[in-house]
């Protein structure tokens, strides 16, 4: 144990970052406003026009603002680096350059903050080289390559498998790590890396026609190595926060091999069709909004020094979620849009209800206990 | 990082040794794992010395955002059990990196290893 490695608390607690951290959240969740307005735009709710201006921009709003900020920030503080404070600033920067109609503005802001949170991925990496650091430095990559291409002409539709793959590859490398704490299973190891060549040439090959039908086989196969062998098999058999992380994660695992069977049924992406937005949903509601509500009560105390004790109450927003979204997605296979509709607004009221009770919940966990 | 520490409940604590501030500890889950950071061996060493208690912990990654928060609740278990004055130094070490193999027999019960 060398002492000069001993020094990162100091590091990683400077006061600065930590003053600057809460205000930073604060622009990932006005890319969130924004973002679920110009989604129920899209669905056709009236939101107001500064909002419904929004409406083309929804994806990058949600990705590149919303899930950019809040990934990159989480790596900041990982890090213990100062300047990596800069991919959510950059983040979103670019959202509210998005939001004012700087387009070319916003475009090159999250080049820079996915070319920052590389560097911060790359950091973590050099500070312990294991495959699960290598698949964040990956996802980051994919960020980097969407939004490079994005910058290059190519529209939204042809950047999100990118974008997506930023956000799948970032959560496959976090659980894992944590699926090392079960007894080691031969081939697992092997099965993930098998997965993840799966997704990448899915996405190398997304000009032709097959290559979105390989990425969701992809999203299939990852679905069901989670399943196999993520922790959240054994924790969902714990009491309080442990089983409710467990739970999200086993229903977002769900979602995530609904949009890889939903884009492999429809034989791709196509951008206007029901499984579009089916496919896209599964996986950003379903699966990516499982994971924040599964890791709020951890990110928030790490990011906010506010505790989020558990509370029962933390199950009402996600079997929201969950309903809400089996509603949208109903509309989407019978074509009734009426039911896709309210399915996404029942959505952003899930979102909604997420926030109040995590709010709730830190303050509960700020009161001081009457000793 | 170093802190004197007091608490109501420490004013008259005898001077711990390292295993009860290894038990004290214990209190100190990683909410993640649903285990407490001793028996998943994230604590390498605990010295007691007369007015101070050192802890070297570590994280199962570099890559885990909650290294602060479980520092801060492990400083906050061993100050509540040392006597008032004790400084509490709780250090984050990367050196050498965790492996599960450090984890106790119960926690790899707990995770499915057959021994």
């Amino acid at each position: 144990m060398s002492a000069n490695r001993a020094d990162r608390p100091a590091e990683r607690a400077g006061l600065p970052p930590i003053l600057l951290r809460g205000p930073l959240l604060l622009l990932g969740f006005v890319a969130l406003v924004l973002g679920v307005g110009a989604g129920l735009a899209r669905l056709g709710w009236s939101v107001g026009a500064p909002l419904a201006s929004q409406a083309p921009l929804h994806g990058p709003l949600m990705i590149c603002g919303f899930f950019g900020v809040v990934i990159a920030l989480e790596r900041a503080v990982a890090s213990g680096r100062n300047w990596a404070y800069l991919g959510p600033l950059l983040s979103g920067i670019g959202c509210l350059a998005l939001a004012i109609g700087e387009i070319g503005f916003a475009l090159w802001a999250f080049v820079a903050a996915s070319l920052v949170l590389l560097a911060a991925c790359a950091v973590i990496f050099s500070r312990q080289v294991a495959p699960f650091t290598l698949t964040l430095v990956a996802g980051a990559l994919c960020w980097c390559v969407g939004n490079g291409l994005w910058v290059a002409g190519s529209s939204v539709y042809q950047v999100l498998p990118w974008w997506f793959a930023f956000l799948i590859l970032t959560i496959a490398g976090e659980r894992l790590e944590l699926s090392r704490l079960l007894a080691p299973a031969p081939g697992a190891g092997w099965a993930f890396a098998a997965i993840l060549v799966v997704i990448g040439t899915g996405l190398f090959a997304a000009a032709r026609g097959w290559g979105a039908q390989v990425f969701a086989a992809g999203l299939l196969a990852l679905a069901a190595w989670l399943f196999r062998y993520d922790l959240a098999r054994r924790t969902v058999r714990g009491r309080g926060l442990s089983r409710y992380i467990a739970v999200c994660l086993l229903s977002g695992y769900a979602w995530l091999a609904a949009g890889g069977g939903i884009i492999l049924f429809a034989g791709g992406l196509s951008p206007g069709a029901a499984s579009y937005d089916a496919a896209l949903h599964a996986l950003g509601l379903g699966f990516v909004f499982s994971m924040v509500f599964a890791h709020a009560p951890l990110i928030v105390p790490a990011v906010l020094r506010v505790g989020v004790p558990y509370r029962p109450m933390f199950y009402l927003p996600l079997a929201l979620l969950h309903l809400s979204l089996l509603v949208r997605l109903g509309g989407d296979a019978a074509g009734q849009f009426a039911w896709t509709h309210w399915g996404g607004l029942l959505n952003a009221l899930a979102l909604a209800a997420f926030i109040v009770v995590t709010a709730l919940a830190a303050l509960r966990g700020a009161r001081p206990n009457p000793a | 990082m170093v802190e004197p520490q007091a608490s109501a409940d420490a004013d008259r604590a005898p001077a711990p040794d390292e295993e009860s501030v290894r038990e004290a500890l214990r209190r100190v889950d990683d909410p993640e794992a649903g285990m407490n950071i001793v028996d998943l061996g994230l604590v390498y060493e605990v010295e007691v010395a007369v007015d101070r208690v050192r802890v070297d912990m570590t994280m199962t990654t570099a890559a885990c955002p909650m290294a602060d928060m479980l520092v801060a609740q492990a400083r906050r278990v061993v100050a509540a059990i040392v006597p008032v004055g004790t400084a509490v130094e709780v250090r984050l070490v990367w050196d050498p990196p965790w492996t599960p193999e450090m984890m106790t027999g119960i926690a790899k019960t707990h995770f499915g290893w057959t021994f």
